[in-house]
């Protein structure tokens, strides 16, 4: 499993480690030539005309630029390092510089020893030549065949031994100023990457789009998961766990009983979670980059908070187990003063994480380090397989190769996990040797979902408002009925006019509003899934008319569009249903008319819909493409004795206009039931809507209906 | 001018001794070059970068002593003369 006995490549590594020293000498030397060139004593003292003063400074200029000598070693100080990156943008290099390619040419020569894939390929050679050489249209050519041939996770995955000396021998010939302290870092091991090498983008500066104080609340496992989790304490076990319970934000605090009787406490932190970047979780790709760049990140931050909602006595025995970027999360974590000083961190185990220039506060702190060869993540701090030094000499370091050479897979915990169980026996073995004291009974498991700060009040601003009580079926109810997450279809079809003017004759409100000689209804039903009341669903069926002031018709169509309380048009009700006793109850109150109990059902998918209300009514069908526009507000009109009892839905969401659904509405023969005699009348039974409005995730306030008076 | 004077010569030391580093930096390409090549671990392409960088230190290194040597000599101009008697 690990590296082939067949040839040493440590000679190679020794070669390379001296040149690197011989490198950063030239690199001193030049920079004293340099201050010499540029020393203000001399610049001071030149114009006094001495005839030796001009011989003098000639000879400084060339032996900083001589490209048979130094080079164009013009370096430190702003006006030597500007006039360097000039001078890197027209491909002029150093003396130091070419050495320091050599070193890497020399470690990518040592990998190849434990890689004989990598010398055997021909087309990875062919680009790693061109790199070496400074052949920058050959190395493309090289990169794009390789591409080509095997894809970019076969390519990236054959390269990632060599990943990092790869990229800092590019970073270091090419003409690209940006990378080059980069470049440097890397071939020196003198630090973390502080740009990508490639374009030389800042890394910190694209770490420091990660913000927040971090923040972590307790969650329940399921059922399932809470089973996957490991009964006593172990290596397989702990990485088992972080398996368990996925990428999606959580970590996982369990306390142990060790074999002396003492209760101590492991994190446990998965790797990075899927999707966009700078997601609210410190566990998005923006939060893996800062955990690995930064020495604190809203990972770690939200890590210390779970610690301390869990509840460690001081001085408590801690060790953090943490794969990917919850490696790098755990060392930052061991790296802060004030978190070692609270407990005493006993083991750190990071697999396949970016830790290479990460410290702990505690020198007596145990750090394992497990990596693939394979595996890029690791070498995002710039040293892989192909590192010729010795961070960490009190560390224990596995870096192992398999015969899987495909990333991301071998990136996977799954696999890590596999690896520690089949093939590095050693290793588990030492590692779980040096855990004996958290090998026991789990006598305490606590979930924590983590976010970059802490989570707004459930509902605010929007859902934030004052509230009343009211009398409901055997308890008080507080309104406006608070809705967190709610889904509904509104759709819109064009009734017959006649029936729909019988309906809304002598309401005051009408005329029905009319398209193409046909009245407007609309078709609203909710699946309220949380609300201040329980969930609920609703259906309701009214006719559009203008309102009590009748504006001019063609002015309800815009009204349509406004706020309610800036909303004057609204439906008039012809009868409505919800499947829950207790706003059946409220309905008089909430919307006035009469209200049926009945089952309902509201699926709403990204496609299509299905509504469903018991014997009343069922439309369904493809909603076809939408337009994003914003939720509106419903405004609804019932007729009450000697006037009109006006009710508002306020919403807030995104919702999808679909100009061409294709859906059919169904009203079934029901005699008694209100909305289906009045869905009939209106010729709605087969009806195709004109238009819906679909809102897959809203939030709604809906208060007491409020009395209107009409003229 | 007594303190630039201090100042100049100050770099021509500077430079010699950093010419005498560049030589040893000579050395010692040359000795990891003879080393691997004992070893038969030595690439192939790895004796003609080596003898490049063993002449580019060695012309650094000349360099460096030139500069030094014309340094000096400015400084020497620039000293006031010593008072006699």
């Amino acid at each position: 499993m690990s590296e082939p006995d067949d040839q040493d490549p440590e000679p190679l590594r020794a070669a390379a480690r001296e040149l690197v020293d011989i490198a950063i000498t030239i690199h001193d030397v030049a920079a004293r030539a340099t201050s010499a060139l540029t020393d203000g004593a001399l610049l001071r003292a030149l114009p006094h005309g001495l005839p030796a003063a001009g011989p003098a400074y000639r000879a400084l200029l060339r032996a900083t630029t001589n490209s048979r000598g130094l080079g164009h070693a013009l370096t430190g100080g702003r006006l030597a390092t500007l006039a360097a990156k000039a001078a890197a943008m027209m491909g002029a290099e150093s003396l130091a510089v070419r050495v320091l390619a050599t070193s890497l040419r020399l470690r990518v020569a040592a990998v190849a020893l434990s890689h004989p894939e990598l010398a055997a390929d021909p087309m990875l050679t062919r680009l790693i030549d061109a790199a070496a050489a400074d052949r920058d249209l050959e190395a493309v050519r090289a990169l794009r065949a390789l591409l080509k041939d095997r894809g970019a996770v076969r390519a990236l995955s054959q390269l990632a031994p060599v990943f990092g000396e790869v990229l800092a021998l590019r970073a270091l010939l090419d003409e690209n100023p940006l990378n080059d302290a980069t470049a440097w870092l890397i071939a020196t091991g003198k630090g973390f990457a502080t740009a990508d090498p490639i374009t030389g983008m800042s890394n910190r500066a694209i770490a420091a789009l990660d913000s927040g104080e971090g923040a972590a609340r307790r969650v329940e496992l399921t059922v399932a998961e809470s089973g996957l989790l490991c009964r006593r304490g172990s290596l397989l076990g702990f990485l088992g766990n972080i398996a368990a319970i996925g990428t999606g934000g959580r970590v996982l605090i369990q306390s142990v009983r060790g074999p002396d009787g003492v209760v101590r406490h492991v994190v446990q932190a998965p790797g990075m979670r899927g999707g966009r970047p700078d997601l609210d979780s410190p566990q998005d790709l923006l939060g893996a980059f800062s955990s690995a760049v930064l020495a604190s990140s809203p990972y770690s931050r939200a890590l210390a908070k779970a610690v301390a909602d869990y509840g460690l006595p001081q001085g408590a025995e801690v060790a953090l187990i943490g794969h990917s970027a919850g490696g790098a999360a755990i060392m930052n974590l061991a790296q802060d003063p004030a978190f070692c000083a609270r407990h005493t961190l006993t083991h750190v185990v990071a697999v396949g994480a970016p830790v290479d220039f990460k410290r702990t506060a505690d020198p007596r702190t145990w750090v394992a380090s497990v990596t693939n060869q394979h595996d890029l993540i690791p070498t995002l701090d710039g040293q892989g397989a192909g590192t010729v030094f010795d961070l960490h000499p009190g560390w224990y370091v596995v870096d192992y190769t398999d015969p899987t050479h495909l990333f991301p897979l071998c990136h996977s915990v799954e696999h890590y996990l596999a690896n520690l169980s089949d093939d590095l026996p050693e290793a588990r073995a030492h590692i779980d040797a040096r855990l004996t004291a958290f090998r026991g009974p789990v006598l305490r498991s606590q979930a924590y979902l983590l976010s970059d700060r802490p989570a707004a009040p459930e509902g605010f601003p929007f859902l934030t408002v004052p509230t009343h009580p009211v009398d409901g079926p055997g308890r008080a109810v507080e309104l406006p009925i608070r809705c967190h997450d709610g889904s509904a279809l509104t759709a819109y079809f064009a009734a017959d006019f006649e029936a729909a003017a019988r309906l809304v004759e002598g309401t005051g409100l009408g005329p029905a509003v009319g398209v193409r000689g046909r009245a407007l209804v609309a078709v609203h039903a909710a699946w309220n899934r949380h609300t201040s009341v329980g969930g609920y669903r609703e259906v309701q069926a009214g006719i559009v008319v203008p309102g009590p002031s009748r504006p001019h018709p063609l002015s309800v169509w815009p009204d349509l569009l406004r706020p309610a309380d800036r909303r004057r048009s609204g439906t008039l009700l012809v009868g409505s249903a919800v499947d829950s006793a207790l706003v059946r109850a409220l309905a008089p109150r909430l919307w006035g008319g009469q209200t049926v109990m009945t089952a309902a059902h509201v699926l709403l998918g990204a496609r299509s819909a299905h509504v469903s209300a018991g014997q009343v009514l069922t439309l369904r069908g493809r909603l076809g493409p939408g337009l994003p526009v914003r939720d509106p507000d419903l405004v609804g009109y019932t007729c009450e004795a000697g006037g009109a009892l006006r009710s508002c839905v306020r919403t807030r969401g995104q919702a999808r206009l679909h100009l061409a659904p294709r859906m059919r509405l169904s009203v079934e023969q029901h005699p008694h039931h209100r909305l289906a005699v009045r869905l009939r009348e209106l010729g709605l039974d087969g009806a195709r809507p004109l238009l819906c409005l679909s809102a897959g995730i809203r939030q709604t306030r809906r208060d007491n209906a409020v009395p209107v008076p009409l003229a | 001018m007594s303190a630039d004077v201090t100042a100049i010569s100050a770099h021509a030391d500077t430079l010699h001794a950093d010419a005498c580093a560049l030589a040893a930096c000579a050395e010692r390409l040359r000795a990891v070059e003879a080393a691997l090549e004992a070893g038969g671990a030595a690439p192939a392409w790895l004796r003609a970068s080596v003898e490049y960088h063993v002449g580019a230190c060695a012309s650094a290194a000349a360099d460096l002593e030139t500069a030094s040597r014309r340094l000096r000599r400015w400084a020497d101009q620039a000293s006031p003369p010593a008072r006699s008697g």
